[in-house]
């Protein structure tokens, strides 16, 4: 079979690719379309390193081939920063230390910005379970955990400030913040 | 290795690419890590992602599920949250957004736990062959061979009473195991007596299977901790359990009529 054009929306930016039958979303993503923020942990979807939101749902990229996936929109750990801003999840997890040699990092903030585009305001039993798929082999997780609350926290706080009064009102108070030791 | 991947738009079209040895892929969760990690045969594939079958129908007291409909789609239907814990005990999220109920048909042991939900529930499946469609019990698809040309089109099943459906996977980890012991059930009471019983297993057999003789020794009894002692005692003549990685054949053996009696009585 010849290759095949996959059109794909990717952190925003149409973009297309020239994909195999054997072209994953991972290899499609790294190999055609540069970007190395997503890993190859296992290939079997069992690290969580290949994490990516497919059409706003998080996904084990390695498993997907690319040309079933023609017409979606894909974000990669790629698309968060604003220039050389971090968003309020990436920052968190740096100031708190949540990130060692990093091959996890990219996966487990995915899956953390799929769980918080449901539940702004998740409870430690939702990070965990947000976060099941993701294997950690640096921090033991507690810190992972930790930024995930924190950056929650920041974004709730954010959006609250930002609200107009209508909906100040409607949005619950924030809780007191995890404290990151140093 | 991979020679082409189709993508039919109706499952007419799909049960006609199987017809030449093509192989079904649904969220690819089973199947992609085979193909990622061992040399194939050249093999086509046939995606379901774009011929019109997830989709989750509740009407009145039936509920129809399209066999490609994601694990994760169950578990953000509000109607179905008698099978969160099911849906919540498989794999984790980025898995659940891809992997299918269909799909959860064909994995095998100790896997396919959404399979031991089904049973217990006694689902009927909507199937197309070559020759056109056919309903058959899961119970009666799960004990014929696999057959290769043939596509699950629907899952059906009645919704079960409150407190009826009981269900509990006992695995390595909290989350994200697969099974040592899986127990799904539908109870039907009059007062404390079991009217009529349904219960299914996982990790226990070559497959998932009803546990019958669990079942025989229910109906007419409380259902209480004596009872469920001599029911799992009856119950050894229902499970096969084979070693693997989650745990050997003696342990599941051992712990099979705790986690039945934790499954159905709750504690």
């Amino acid at each position: 079979m010849s290759a095949r054009i996959v059109n794909l929306v990717v952190n925003g930016s149409r973009k297309g690719m020239i994909a195999y039958p054997e072209t994953t979303l991972l290899t499609g993503l790294r190999e055609a379309l540069g970007l190395m923020g997503t890993k190859r942990g296992c290939a079997q979807g069992a690290c969580g390193s290949c994490t990516v939101l497919l059409d706003g749902e998080p996904v084990v990229s390695c498993l997907v081939p690319a040309l079933v996936v023609d017409g979606s929109s894909v974000q990669t750990i790629e698309g968060l920063a604003d220039g050389n801003d971090l968003n309020d999840l990436q920052q968190a997890f740096l100031d708190g230390f949540a990130t060692q040699c990093g091959f996890c990092t990219p996966g487990m903030i995915m899956s953390a910005e799929a769980l918080l585009a449901r539940n702004p305001d998740p409870t430690l039993e939702d990070v965990n379970e947000a976060i099941s798929g993701n294997v950690c082999r640096c921090t033991g997780y507690e810190r992972i955990v930790s930024a995930i609350l924190d950056g929650a926290h920041r974004r709730r706080t954010r959006a609250a400030a930002t609200a107009s009064p209508e909906d100040r009102d409607a949005l619950s108070p924030a809780p007191q913040p995890t404290e990151a030791t140093s | 290795m991979l020679t082409d991947v189709h993508l039919p738009q109706t499952a007419e079209a799909a049960v006609e690419l199987l017809q030449d040895g093509r192989v079904l892929l649904g969220g690819g969760t089973s199947l992609m890590a085979r193909l990622n990690d061992y040399p194939s045969a050249p093999t086509e594939l046939v995606s379901l992602r774009r011929a019109g079958l997830a989709g989750i129908q509740p009407s009145g007291s039936t509920v129809t599920i399209g066999a490609a409909t994601t694990l994760s789609a169950l578990l953000n239907d509000q109607r179905l949250s008698y099978l969160a814990k099911v849906v919540r005990s498989i794999a984790s999220p980025p898995v659940r957004s891809l992997a299918t109920v269909g799909g959860n048909l064909f994995v095998p042991q100790p896997h396919g736990d959404l399979t031991v939900a089904l049973l217990a529930l006694d689902a009927e499946l909507d199937l197309l062959n070559p020759d056109g469609p056919s309903v058959q019990s899961l119970g009666d698809f799960l004990d014929a061979p696999v057959r290769r040309d043939q596509l699950v089109v629907r899952v059906r099943f009645s919704k079960p009473g409150p407190s009826a459906f009981r269900f509990l996977k006992a695995g390595r980890r909290r989350l994200n195991s697969a099974a040592i012991a899986t127990i799904a059930a539908k109870v039907q009471l009059e007062g404390q007596r079991v009217v009529d019983i349904r219960v299914a297993l996982g990790g226990l057999a070559a497959g998932v299977v009803r546990a019958r003789h669990v079942e025989a020794a229910l109906v007419g009894k409380p259902l209480d901790a004596a009872s469920l002692a001599v029911a799992a005692d009856e119950g050894l003549a229902d499970i096969s359990p084979r070693d693997d990685a989650y745990a050997s054949a003696w342990y599941r053996t051992r712990v099979f009529p705790v986690h039945l009696r934790r499954a159905l009585l709750g504690r």
